[in-house]
């Protein structure tokens, strides 16, 4: 009896070592070519791609941190994350309190309305609201407006959906009495309720801004589609692969620059990040 | 003068509903507006410019049909549906048993469980770009794999004497944007099943271990009726986005395109929103159908699973 358990044991050991490391290798993968000597491409047959760090160095680092196409590119995509936050946030949150707080005729109908937004399929989607943009009167928006306001499609029902759970877990104690000494309804939802709900809403924006910073589809249908030099990382990164020779260096550090943001955060909004991931329809 | 009145009544009491209702209306309105704004303008515009024909870019001819019978016809537009049924059938399963598998080992409790959970969640954090990138250098001519298989690394056996190209073969291409897709989504299938895990009660597995069951047995007759809810979720949504997929077969095997693929093909690269907005309604259309037969397939096996 002992012993089948000890067998039982090594084998989920060796199953969580082989989950992790089939995790982690792409990662280590890119990490190795991004900092490896362009000759660990370049082999000349001489010596098959070497597993490790091949003359470690920094180089291609230092390239794109002093390239301003890089920063440029980096800038639109900080700019459109941050106008896609602003939005869900400003469109969201108070529709999220008042579902959270408020019975009223309809509730379901538009909850299902948030959900089916996110049931149509994004490739199908992104041919209308592209199309959209191009028309005459909306061709001159800038490029961060039009993929911020695609964005905040996405976004939104995640940002309604976290912030409902986060006012839900505020007591209502707290404004029955800021009604007793008199407070409005807005009034007590902006100076006591927005402070309070503070944290967990700062995690719904964390998880908005790389949902947009990570977006491809959207972002790449509206830049091909009108005429623009700077262009959202993503599509960017994409962009070097159509190269004759894709350089895997260059990919690699550029690839680890995207990603570098995203890992710290999701680390600091693994929690709400969870909730956001199994809510049902999911990106 | 009475109607007049009763009229005028009815009025003041929709205003005072209005007043009375006012923080409610003013902060349900603009999000759900927005919402159904983009729905509107995405419904509205994806049937109409399916139902437009385009030559060069110009408007040729609007309400035919001729898109969509130009793709019944059209044997890239049937070729490219197979690869997607197919692109489904193998993603969706596998999913379900590499995200069973990630919930079985995590549903432990030990000492770095939190940390394991963590790193068993890093594909999620990657953007799916980024992971299609390291693919491509893995798998490219002179990447590792390629390498490894031709037997010049010394600690592994000669496979193939020729450098293979995964990326110029059908069948590896789409194995390899499958690989890529199972091995990003794999943490969202693991958390609902893990959340389906935790909420089966000790008490079953203690009942059935004084009446000397195995863990085998355990896993065939408790864990997996009882997980049939999540199970299900987990199909019906994976194979969702199995169905809409873009960016892996986009990235990896833009030679052989799926669905998705041949939206990007038409409207991007071909100046054709018309047949492009066409596949997009198909795809809708497929979606639901899917959805819907795998709910009733499910709900049979359910009933056949679950005896009660």
């Amino acid at each position: 009896m002992e012993r089948r358990w000890n067998l039982q044991k090594i084998i989920w050991f060796a199953m969580i070592i082989l989950s992790i490391f089939i995790v982690v290798f792409p990662i280590y993968i890119m990490f190795k070519y991004s900092i490896s000597d362009r000759s660990s491409w370049i082999t000349g047959g001489r010596y098959p791609v070497p597993w490790w760090p091949f003359k470690p160095t920094f180089e291609m680092y230092k390239y794109y941190l002093s390239d301003t196409r890089f920063w440029g590119n980096g800038f639109l995509s900080i700019k459109i994350a941050l106008l896609t936050v602003a939005l869900s946030m400003f469109f969201g949150a108070p529709a999220a309190y008042s579902l959270a707080r408020y019975k009223f005729n309809g509730k379901a109908v538009l909850l299902f309305l948030i959900l089916s937004i996110r049931l149509i399929p994004d490739i199908s989607s992104v041919i209308p609201v592209a199309t959209v943009f191009n028309f005459a009167f909306l061709y001159n928006l800038p490029v961060t407006l039009k993929v911020a306001l695609a964005h905040t499609l996405l976004g939104l029902p995640y940002v309604i959906y976290i912030a409902q759970g986060v006012f839900e877990t505020i007591p209502v104690d707290l404004e029955e009495q800021a009604h007793i000494m008199g407070a409005g309804k807005l009034y007590t939802f902006i100076r006591i309720i927005l402070p309070v709900a503070l944290p967990g809403l700062a995690a719904g924006a964390i998880y908005v801004f790389l949902l947009s910073w990570n977006e491809f589809v959207f972002s790449y249908f509206i830049t091909a589609t009108s005429s623009v030099d700077v262009l959202p990382l993503p599509v960017y990164l994409k962009s070097l692969f159509g190269a004759f020779t894709p350089n895997p260096v260059s990919i690699a550090t550029l690839s680890l620059l995207v990603s570098l943001p995203v890992i710290v955060f999701t680390f600091i909004i693994q929690k709400y990040m969870v909730a956001g991931t199994t809510a049902g329809a999911v990106k | 003068m009475n109607t007049a009145l009763k009229k005028e009544d009815k009025w003041n009491k929709f205003k005072e509903g209005l007043k009375k209702n006012s923080f409610l209306i003013w902060t349900l309105l603009p999000g759900f507006l927005y919402i159904i704004a983009f729905f509107v303008i995405v419904a509205f515009f994806l049937l109409k410019l399916s139902l437009t024909s385009y030559n060069g870019g110009m408007t040729q001819e609007s309400l035919t049909i001729a898109n969509y019978l130009k793709l019944i016809e059209s044997e890239e537009f049937r070729t490219a549906f197979v690869r997607t049924f197919i692109f489904v059938l193998i993603t969706t399963p596998l999913q379900l048993v590499t995200g069973l598998i990630g919930a079985i080992l995590i549903n432990k409790k030990f000492k770095f469980r939190g940390v394991v959970r963590s790193i068993l969640l890093l594909p999620l954090a990657i953007p799916t770009i980024v992971t299609t990138a390291t693919l491509l250098l893995l798998f490219s001519k002179g990447g590792h794999i390629t390498s490894l298989l031709m037997g010049e690394y010394p600690w592994f056996p000669k496979i193939t004497q020729h450098e293979i190209s995964f990326l110029n073969k059908e069948s590896l291409a789409l194995g390899i944007s499958i690989l890529g897709k199972v091995w990003r989504d794999t943490p969202i299938s693991m958390l609902i099943l893990l959340a389906g895990l935790q909420s089966i009660s000790e008490e079953q597995y203690e009942a059935a271990k004084t009446m000397g069951s195995t863990t085998i047995q355990n896993f065939f007759y408790i864990t997996l009726p009882l997980l049939v809810p999540s199970i299900s979720s987990v199909l019906v949504l994976r194979s969702i986005e199995a169905w809409k997929e873009f960016i892996f077969p986009y990235i990896l095997a833009p030679s052989y395109p799926v669905l998705g693929v041949l939206i990007e093909k038409y409207y991007v690269q071909m100046f054709d929103p018309g047949t492009a907005s066409a596949i997009g309604v198909i795809l809708i259309i497929v979606i639901l159908i899917g959805t819907t037969v795998l709910n009733w397939i499910l709900k049979k096996m359910q009933s056949y699973l679950v005896k009660i």
